[in-house]
């Protein structure tokens, strides 16, 4: 297998799983707990049905969106994700170029492994960054300080890691970052030379927006879940989110809003945008899944900010479906990791491609030429 | 496999599995017939979805609550079950200690293998007696008498075993308590030495309250598919509950109520609390699971009782949509047996610890700051409008 065979995202996924040492494929492809929430984030989109109309002249689509006062030339961008060269050794570079050549917004996580000024001064398209929000006040004023510099477009605060979630399989394989040698995870590794000798050769391992500042992700081996539980300030509440958000003066998002009530919040503290996400149904497993709790949230702030839908996306009919329901724009992080995996840039830009050229093919299946032609009334669910 | 690699109900379940003889790892494992409800009781919270607040500055969440009139610092405890000692040589010992460290309930079966007054001596904690009608009402009477004396807390009355359930794995694995050496069951007594070497030089195996009583469950090895059939009594009625609550004079439970109609009766002949249960599956295969009756249970007597739900949980999260539901307090059964016969006390204390570190978690990550704020407000049934 590779990747001239990937033309899904479960080929992406498996031509990951074979390239990964496997404590590093199951940080990408688990979830919490029974990873039930991370299931019905994707099943949820089959409970409803499209309804095509014929006959309506659809040669040219037209698949741009704006979003954050930024017009993308698709109705999808890439969600900001920790770690990314632990995946690739490209990392952030590969998703990066990949994201501009399609011109469509690159989210830059704060664990990312290549700095803000890096990336800004590689791409010139659409930026996010996520912020986490940290115990440590002076390492929050430097990032933002950081990102304000390198002139990055959109601000997303992360509001559902306030501790970290169970996830299993991170407890079996004993990942941690950078990737700890264990007895266990060796043999993994091993079987997996190429992973290893790029890890090594491609340059130091590091998260350049907090290494000045803690030791945590740099030196010494941390997990994914102590750095939520033990780093990030527990006390985060809606003052705070509100002072960032007039802080930082530009297009700010909450990430990870699921209810309405707090979707009214985000509105009246000066967000421009609000990410509906379970983070990949990575923290609270039992949660709502975001194309169920869409439309409720569309209806009582979409006119006011952007909703965007996020996690459990896999195919073009799932953007339709979501983009149907009244979402701006789609976002995952899956859907271009395992293709990150799989093959670098290259992945990352046959994956994006693959999923323009269905929803292209999806949108003329449904009569439909632009975006903003796509309403609820294509859609049926089947039980109500 | 060890102790330390068990994070959840499946991991003890595989732990146990390898430490417990066939024949009595399926007496725990196994349910009614096709074990449709007993799948259906952990499935049933799969249907409905938990809506997080953000930003609600939770810091450490409160997770205690009152139950029975005492102070519990979580709002799990550990469901009465028969015959601890052939799970682990501690038997209630281990569960009962375990549950005083978390300081939550410990329940004892009628059918317990250790004696009220033997559990009441080692542990300090909160404490719920399980009571059967027996045919012979002295035993029941002496039963009521001694936790009473032995300062239990609470009683529960079990109402959906009058007769026993068509366990089917039991047949087949021929499961008799004491365990009877069939040439079937040899190999995989055989199997596990450590297990046979623990029953043997332990304490003779005997249902130690009702020994005086009846010979039945001690010297003949005996089914416990017969034992309860020819011990309960199947005309137990209403006037036979309230004569146990009157009796007790003390918070008072029935086990198994399954209808509104039956909740709102519990209140009239007096008890305190109800346990919305179907025995985890192991009685009447295709009735309805805690989970799905629990919301209009509560929302009919939800202001009377104290509403438990039992069977079926297996994380946290079950636990907050329990209590979302209108529920006061989940208790489980299987999921701290498998921790017994995977590790005794420290088994089990793990067990109550990850519920516990999962319950905190799931607290922080839906915004709670106590059990109070987990309304149904946070809870949306996929299917029902
Ligand atoms: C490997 C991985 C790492 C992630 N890292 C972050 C992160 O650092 N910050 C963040 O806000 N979200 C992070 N997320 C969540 C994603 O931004 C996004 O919400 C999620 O992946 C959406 O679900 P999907 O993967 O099903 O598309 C991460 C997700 C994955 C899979
Ligand atoms: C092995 C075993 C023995 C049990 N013994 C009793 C008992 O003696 N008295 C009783 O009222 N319930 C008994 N139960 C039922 C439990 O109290 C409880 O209702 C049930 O286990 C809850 O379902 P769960 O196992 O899914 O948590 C027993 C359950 C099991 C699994």
């Amino acid at each position: 297998m590779n990747l001239k065979d990937c033309i899904n995202f479960n080929d992406f996924r498996k031509l990951a799983k074979k390239k990964l040492p496997s404590p590093i494929f199951h940080y990408i492809d688990g979830a919490a707990d029974d990873e039930v929430t991370y299931q019905r984030n994707t099943s949820a989109f089959n409970e409803v049905d499209l309804v095509p109309n014929v006959l309506r002249g659809v040669e040219n689509v037209d698949l741009s969106t704006t979003i954050f006062g930024k017009k993308l030339d698709l109705p999808f961008y890439c969600s900001p994700t920790a770690l990314q060269r632990l995946f690739h050794y490209q990392g952030e570079r590969a998703v990066g170029k990949a994201a501009q050549k399609f011109n469509t917004m690159f989210g830059v996580s704060s664990l990312a492994t290549v700095s803000v000024e890096e990336i800004s001064s590689m791409i010139d398209t659409p930026k996010l960054f996520q912020f986490y929000y940290h115990k440590d006040k002076g390492l929050n004023n430097a990032i933002l300080e950081r990102v304000k510099a390198a002139k990055f477009d959109v601000m997303a605060l992360t509001v559902d890691t306030i501790t970290g979630g169970n996830r299993e399989r991170d407890l079996r394989t004993g990942f941690t970052s950078p990737p700890k040698l264990t007895l266990a995870s060796l043999f993994s590794f091993a079987t997996k030379p190429m992973w290893g000798i790029n890890y090594v050769t491609r340059g130091k391992f590091e998260l350049p927006h907090l290494q000045d500042h803690v030791k945590e992700g740099t030196s010494t081996a941390t997990s994914i879940g102590n750095y939520f539980t033990k780093m990030l300030d527990q006390s985060m509440n809606w003052k705070d989110a509100e002072n960032l958000c007039s802080k930082w003066g530009g297009h700010f998002a909450l990430k990870g809003i699921m209810s309405v009530e707090d979707a009214k919040r985000a509105v009246d503290i000066g967000c421009s945008g609000i990410m509906v996400s379970n983070h990949g149904g990575r923290q609270l497993d039992g949660a709502r899944s975001p194309f169920d709790q869409l439309a409720e949230i569309v209806d009582a702030v979409g006119d006011k900010v952007d909703v965007i839908c996020e996690g459990g996306i896999q195919r073009g009919t799932h953007m339709l479906k979501a983009l149907s329901l009244g979402a701006k724009a789609c976002a995952g992080g899956r859907l271009y990791l395992y293709a990150l995996a799989a093959a670098g840039q290259a992945g990352v830009e046959r994956a994006l491609n693959q999923y323009r050229v269905e929803l292209e093919r999806d949108m003329k299946l449904m009569g439909c030429t632009k975006i903003s032609d796509l309403n609820r009334k294509n859609l049926r669910f089947r039980k109500t | 496999m060890n102790l330390k690699n068990c994070y959840n109900f499946e991991d003890f379940r595989k732990l146990a599995k390898k430490k417990l003889p066939s024949p009595i790892f399926h007496y725990i494992d196994g349910g009614a017939d096709d074990e449709s409800t007993l799948r259906r009781n952990t499935d049933s919270f799969n249907d409905c979805d938990l809506v997080p607040n953000v930003l609600a500055s939770v810091g450490k969440p409160d997770l205690s609550t009152t139950l029975f009139g005492r102070k519990i610092d979580m709002p799990i405890f550990l469901s009465p079950a028969a015959m601890q000692r052939l799970y682990h040589p501690d038997g209630d010992r281990a569960s009962a200690r375990a549950a005083e460290k978390f300081n939550t309930f410990y329940s004892m079966s009628s059918m317990g293998n250790n004696t009220i007054e033997e559990v009441s001596n080692i542990s300090g904690g909160p404490k719920l007696f399980q009571l059967y009608v027996h045919k012979d009402r002295s035993i029941s009477d002496d039963l009521i008498e001694r936790s009473r004396r032995s300062g239990f807390d609470a009683m529960c009355l079990t109402v959906d075993t009058l007769v026993a359930g068509n366990r089917e794995k039991d047949h087949r694995t021929g499961f008799t308590t004491p365990p009877k050496l069939t040439l079937e069951s040899l190999i995989s007594f055989a199997m596990r030495p450590q297990w046979v070497f623990n029953y043997l030089t332990g304490k003779k195996f005997e249902l130690a309250n009702v020994k005086k009583k009846t010979d039945k469950g001690t010297n003949i090895a005996k089914s416990v598919i017969e034992y309860i059939n020819e011990q309960y009594d199947p005309a137990m009625g209403w006037k036979d509950a309230e004569y146990c609550a009157k009796k007790w004079n003390g918070p008072f439970a029935l086990k198994g109520v399954m209808s509104v109609e039956d909740a709102k009766r519990a209140i009239d002949i007096g008890c305190t609390a109800v346990m919305i249960s179907n025995h985890g599956g192991r009685q009447l295969d295709g009735s309805r699971s805690p989970f799905d009756q629990v919301k209009a249970i509560s929302d009919a007597v939800g202001d009377k009782l104290e509403i438990i739900l039992d069977g079926g949980v297996r994380r946290g999260t079950h636990v907050l949509k329990a209590i979302a539901a209108g529920a006061k307090a989940c208790s489980f059964g299987k999921m701290f047996l498998f921790s017994l016969a995977a590790g005794g006390q420290q088994g089990v204390e793990r067990l109550l610890q990850n519920m516990h570190d999962e319950i905190n978690r799931n607290m922080v990550l839906m915004g709670c700051k106590d059990l109070k704020e987990l309304n149904s407000s946070k809870l949306i049934y996929r299917n029902r409008k």
